[in-house]
């Protein structure tokens, strides 16, 4: 009899398909706002993050162990804490991924710290997630401050070339809803004009719920500002585009940091005829040259096959970046406590332009990724191009803005 | 020189936008003697339905203003007869949590049927800039500007010239004496109501060539709308066209010479300075004058 068993189960054993999990399966935390005002880009972030533990789970998961989601819906900070409690300690998993949001991320990272698990984050943006001296929190993607800086270099080093004309000589101009986000992105944005010694005229704060910006483009036209660096959502983004033009007010160059410039939503409202020559800094969109990013296509078939429909923005493809380069880190790691994941993670070292959103991969003390930079974009023709640095560019940068 | 009679320019068209929606609220306050919280929610209603109205049939939105005033003549109309009324006896509070309910309800349920992406109505021509003598305005500012005088007008003759606005004006000065007198009281605050909400409904077809539309978009207006409401006096529709001009006049030349993230501070510094000194608002022109 028991022959008999031990041979029925060897059967079963051989004739399950591979990957065959040996183990236990690994089990992590996917911690994003899945619902409330900000599940749409949260379940977009948390996309990439499934198609990386899919991909990896068919090439035989982590080290012949299958790897295992367990979903914490974080609406606000306070359900962030909560929830990050719960994959803690109720649901012991090894580690968790988010977040999308900073709020959120600043919140749930401490719970985190505190349970020794380690934290990574994928997506959230503010500077201070890993500049508070945690040993279990890590970071893939650019912070503000990189978003910032690329947006004042880049006027040196792509606009004003284009233009024909020395950096020094252009007056810049700093706008900025009036948020931590803002505020965050312009202070980083003055310290590095300072720095580089740009002519930066006028530094500009507004509230976001501004139904004019009249007085805010008249100022900057007595300033004379040839440049505009803005920090914006989506409603003074709009706002901003119509009354420029209303006011005549056309400067060589319009830059944004992401939010309100990348979605085709406030494309469309502005017009795409008011929107061409845009300029834009952001997470990797999808115009990009894949010799830059390599994977890139790929990510947007599997997306598609999966979901049956193209990406909804860039989260998902710098989740996914983020998720394949942790994971291949934990699987390099002895074994999945937290002080084996952070040597393992310290010792990553991927090179710029090998991974799906062109970033490359090595992590400082504090857990920041130093190897993430965002692309320069710009609306050409109601598109979103890659047009800076030359090797992801997609097209050629233009000057001007408005149609002529 | 140049750039401050664009600023005044500008800021009597803003002042135009926020008189119409203030003589609403006013109309609600000084009539109905409740605070609608749920004002900036209407207008927010009104900007949906023009943009369904725009995308469906292909309505221009200022064609949709007809039919935005009834239907929000009828939104204030419902809401007077079957969410205020129920609660007119009852404590001053009450009445203001439930028209403050309502404006969360109605935010969460546009977020619920449109998401919070925001639509854009198409108004070929509107959004044109008319240039006089170097300055700029916009077609659908001009638009704004004359509604505006013309609503306040239009109501000032249906307020003096009509029985019904007699009754109107009888029940702001005294409800007991208008009931004695054989007025239905009730029946005169859902009109009000509905008046103050069809105000709203002329403004969303009005601002929907402007402003595109979100589920917030009310929370926009509607903070300056109370300021107005004070400034002008709190129950005096004159007051509150005045009053909304110099608030217009002040957010645009503060935006300038101040810098664009303290306007707000200016007129609610305004707004302070005023409850101090003068409670009754720069344009109380006495009881009766509704």
């Amino acid at each position: 009899m028991k022959v008999l068993i031990k041979a029925a189960l060897a059967a079963g054993l051989a004739l399950s398909a591979a990957p065959s999990f040996a183990q236990d399966a690994v089990r992590i935390g996917a911690l994003y706002p899945f619902s409330g005002g900000l599940a749409l880009l949260g379940d977009e972030s948390f996309r990439g993050l499934e198609l990386a533990i899919e991909e990896r789970n068919a090439a035989g998961g982590l080290n012949g162990r299958k790897i295992e989601m367990v979903r914490g819906d974080a609406v606000d900070p306070n359900q962030a804490v909560g929830e990050a409690r719960r994959l803690a300690s109720v649901d012991k998993v090894s580690v968790i991924f988010g977040t999308y949001s900073s709020s959120l991320s600043l919140a749930a990272t401490q719970v985190a710290e505190l349970a020794g698990v380690p934290y990574f984050e994928l997506g959230a943006i503010s500077d201070p997630i890993t500049e508070r001296g945690f040993k279990n929190v890590y970071r893939t993607n650019p912070t503000a401050r990189i978003f910032a800086n690329r947006m004042v270099d880049a006027v040196a080093e792509a606009v004003a070339p284009a233009l024909g004309t020395d950096a020094k000589s252009l007056k810049v101009a700093i706008i900025h809803e009036d948020s931590l986000y803002g505020q965050t992105v312009a202070g980083y944005q003055q310290a590095r004009a300072k720095e580089v010694g740009l002519n930066l005229v006028e530094t500009l704060p507004y509230s976001a719920k501004s139904v004019d910006l009249t007085p805010v483009i008249l100022r900057l036209k007595s300033a004379g500002a040839d440049v505009v660096l803005q920090t914006s959502y989506q409603n003074d983004t709009v706002l901003f585009f119509r009354q420029m033009k209303e006011q005549g007010f056309k400067p060589k160059a319009v830059m944004g940091a992401g939010g309100g410039y990348s979605l085709r939503d406030t494309m469309q409202a502005v017009g795409p005829e008011n929107m061409e020559g845009a300029l834009n800094v952001d997470f990797t969109q999808y115009r990009t040259n894949p010799k830059a990013a390599p994977g890139i296509g790929e990510f947007v078939k599997k997306y598609e096959a999966k979901y049956g429909t193209a990406p909804r923005s860039g989260h998902s493809l710098a989740n996914y970046m983020g998720a394949k380069v942790l994971l291949d880190a934990m699987a390099s790691a002895k074994d999945l406590t937290a002080p084996a994941i952070r040597e393992a993670v310290m010792a990553v070292d991927v090179a710029e332009g090998t991974t799906a959103t062109g970033w490359g991969a090595k992590f400082n003390e504090a857990g920041q990724n130093e190897r993430a930079t965002p692309f320069l974009m710009q609306w050409q023709g109601g598109e979103l191009l890659t047009v800076f640095p030359a090797d992801a560019a997609v097209a050629e940068m233009k000057t001007g803005i408005g149609a002529e | 020189m140049d750039v401050l009679v664009q600023l005044i320019l500008n800021g009597i068209m803003l002042g135009s936008m926020y008189a119409i929606i203030s003589v609403g609220l006013t109309l609600i306050f000084g009539i109905v003697r409740v605070v609608n919280f749920a004002h900036g929610e209407f207008l927010m209603v009104g900007m949906y339905a023009v943009y369904l109205l725009s995308l469906h049939l292909g309505l221009h939105p200022y064609v949709s203003a007809v039919p935005m005033v009834l239907m929000l003549f009828a939104v204030g109309a419902l809401v007077q007869r079957f969410i205020i009324q129920p609660l007119l006896g009852a404590d001053e509070h009450i009445q203001i949590f439930a028209t403050v309910g309502l404006s969360t309800a109605l935010i969460n349920l546009a977020l619920l049927v449109f998401g919070a992406d925001l639509y854009s109505v198409q108004a070929p021509g509107v959004r044109q800039p008319l240039s006089i003598g170097g300055y700029t305005v916009l077609y659908a500012q001009v638009v704004m500007l004359v509604s505006a005088l013309v609503l306040v007008a239009g109501l000032h003759l249906f307020m003096q010239r009509t029985p019904l606005g007699r009754a109107i004006r009888a029940t702001a000065q005294n409800r007991n004496a208008a009931q004695l007198m054989g007025v239905r009281v009730d029946r005169i605050y859902v009109i009000a109501f509905g008046l103050g909400a069809a105000c709203v409904g002329l403004a969303s077809a009005l601002i929907s060539p402007l402003f595109p539309v979100t589920p917030t978009i009310g929370t926009y207006f509607v903070l300056t709308a109370f300021v107005v409401v004070v400034l002008g006096g709190m129950r005096s529709m004159y007051g509150a066209f005045l009053g909304a001009m110099i608030i217009g006049i002040v957010d645009s030349l503060s935006g300038y010479y101040i810098a664009p993230d303290l306007k707000e501070v200016v007129y609610f510094a305004i707004f302070i300075l005023i409850l101090i000194f003068k409670p009754t608002g720069l344009f109380g022109f006495g009881r009766g004058t509704e």
